[in-house]
């Protein structure tokens, strides 16, 4: 569209508005047979699969880190770091250690996004009023029971937030490591990256926004949703 | 009487299990010491103070004499540094379902709806479902809340939830009931009629209840006998016997002057603290300023 109307950059690179469209040629093949379908099928499933792996360490390390003191001074300054580290840094020593395999994206994804999910866990189980505690031992509840049924619906509140905190992450991790690793089954990052090397803008443009869609789409649709509808319940809003 | 709900007893199968022992409920604090990291901050000193069953008996004192300390050792959140707390005879080493808190703030757990609330003891005690169900009626019916059963905590009043932390303490069926100026964060008009629930609940099931207050009026309107704590060190400074009658009539003469006499045992002992803790500009006739109820209608004048 850019250079039917200004003329910029070469029409190769910025094709015309049709072109980005779909396809009017065969729309039946492209939505059901087009690399794009098994492309997000491919990452979604890398998705479920490395999110969950994810919340299981994170929110051990996270309960870990509420529970006892040291541990937290221990481990509390270098997750931050690896916070903020940005997760295709991963990749290099991902493809030393592991190869470049499912494994090594999965191992991207983990390392980007767990720390997210145990700090945010650990801050909102800190703000747990200690008299739900006192309240549900003065009640009988002890030892696993404490954690069951007092600690843990308490904390329901942190583990929302830290899911949603965590899925943003996980995401963005995901597409990076897709974009680097080329493995056998390709997701929406090896479409993105495969348009780069084909010229071929429109497919760049077209992941991206697949991107943006799922990614929001799980942020409002799943996350905003679960914290909301836990945050009624306690009467948080 | 071990029944939440006398008249109701006939739907619960655990009331004609338990014995109906009239002396159960006897709380006794044998020369209890409690510091906290070596000082006695908030802690208590050589204190004794025996609760009979079924009596009345509401701590009042300044702030930091220890009156908490004196509810959590008898809850066993915390266990005394010498001397012995024992309930009926049996040495008190936690927490346990014989003793049942009323918290200030509730501490109802905001996940659970207000009945839930109240069977979360009884499921933890395991008892069985149909049970559980009869028992949360019954103490839903004794106050008075059975028609907000199913709400969350965040939807009832703060009287109403106050009411729910109570009958999640009585469902438990507890010889002692502690609570924790339960009425502190209410509002005056909402305090009075509090009060006059409780006198109506404690008629009714005779529980032994350990309160702690810092107001006068509220001590004076409730107790069989005012317990005076004396701060720094923490220690028993005088125990006055109330013997009006119950139910009591909050406006009455009697109850006015009493609430004088004590409220002017309290200033003195504040006054005595704030002398031996201050500096030199401490003016020791400011009055002190004890009772949160002052705006109560009549009831300080």
């Amino acid at each position: 569209m850019l250079n039917v109307r200004t003329g910029f950059g070469n029409p190769i690179s910025f094709p015309g508005w049709p072109r980005v469209s779909v396809d009017p040629q065969d729309p039946v093949r492209h939505v059901y047979d087009s690399p794009l379908v098994i492309a997000n099928i491919v990452s979604l499933a890398r998705l479920a699969v490395g999110f969950g792996i994810s919340i299981l360490i994170g929110m051990i390390v996270g309960l870990a880190m509420w529970r006892w003191k040291a541990l937290d001074e221990f481990l509390g300054p270098p997750l931050l770091g690896v916070q903020t580290l940005p997760s295709v840094c991963w990749v290099p020593m991902a493809i030393l250690v592991l190869g470049i395999n499912e494994y090594s994206i999965l191992f991207v994804l983990v390392m980007g996004s767990f720390a997210a999910v145990a700090i945010s866990l650990r801050d909102g189980l800190r703000v747990i009023p200690p008299l739900y505690p006192r309240a549900g031992l003065m009640l009988g509840a002890r030892g696993w029971r404490l954690y069951r049924y007092v600690l843990l619906p308490a904390s329901l509140p942190a583990m929302a937030t830290s899911l949603r905190q965590g899925f943003s992450f996980a995401w963005r991790s995901l597409m990076g490591a897709e974009l680097i690793l080329v493995v056998q089954n390709h997701g929406l990052g090896f479409l993105l990256q495969a348009g780069r090397d084909f010229s071929d803008v429109a497919q760049v443009i077209a992941v991206m926004i697949v991107m943006v869609v799922i990614g929001m789409l799980a942020d409002r649709w799943i996350f905003a949703k679960i914290q909301s509808a836990i945050q009624t319940r306690f009467g948080l809003n | 009487m071990s029944v939440a709900v006398p008249q109701r007893s006939e739907i619960s199968t655990a009331s004609r299990v338990a014995p109906q022992t009239r002396t159960r409920g006897m709380l006794r604090l044998d020369h209890v010491t409690r510091l906290f990291n070596g000082s006695l901050d908030h802690g208590l000193q050589d204190v004794s103070l025996t609760c009979q069953p079924g009596e009345f008996v509401v701590v009042v004192g300044p702030s930091g004499c220890g009156k908490s300390t004196l509810l959590n050792l008898a809850a066993g959140m915390i266990s005394p540094t010498s001397g012995t707390v024992e309930l009926d005879g049996q040495s008190i080493r936690g927490p346990g379902p014989d003793r049942s808190m009323v918290f200030q703030d509730h501490g109802l757990f905001p996940w659970l709806s207000a009945a839930q609330n109240i069977e979360f003891g009884l499921k933890m005690a395991g008892l069985p479902r149909s049970e559980r169900k009869d028992r949360v009626a019954s103490a839903l019916h004794l106050v008075h809340l059975s028609d907000s059963a199913n709400k969350l905590i965040h939807e009832l009043s703060g009287g109403m939830r106050q009411r729910v932390a109570i009958a999640r303490a009585l469902v438990m069926d507890p010889a002692v009931l502690l609570m924790d100026e339960p009425f502190a964060a209410l509002d005056a008009q909402t305090r009075t009629l509090m009060h006059a629930q409780l006198q109506e609940l404690w008629g009714q099931t005779r529980k032994t209840i350990l309160f702690v207050t810092h107001s006068v009026g509220e001590a004076v309107r409730l107790a069989d006998r005012i317990v005076v704590l004396h701060a720094y060190p923490g220690r028993i400074r005088r125990e006055i016997r109330v013997a009006l009658p119950h139910p009591r009539n909050f406006d009455s003469a009697d109850i006015n002057a009493l609430v004088r006499q004590v409220r002017k045992e309290i200033e003195d002992e504040v006054n005595r603290v704030n002398r031996a803790t201050s500096d030199a500009y401490w003016k020791p006739e400011a009055p002190a300023d004890l009772d949160s109820d002052s705006g109560f209608m009549g009831g300080g004048i």
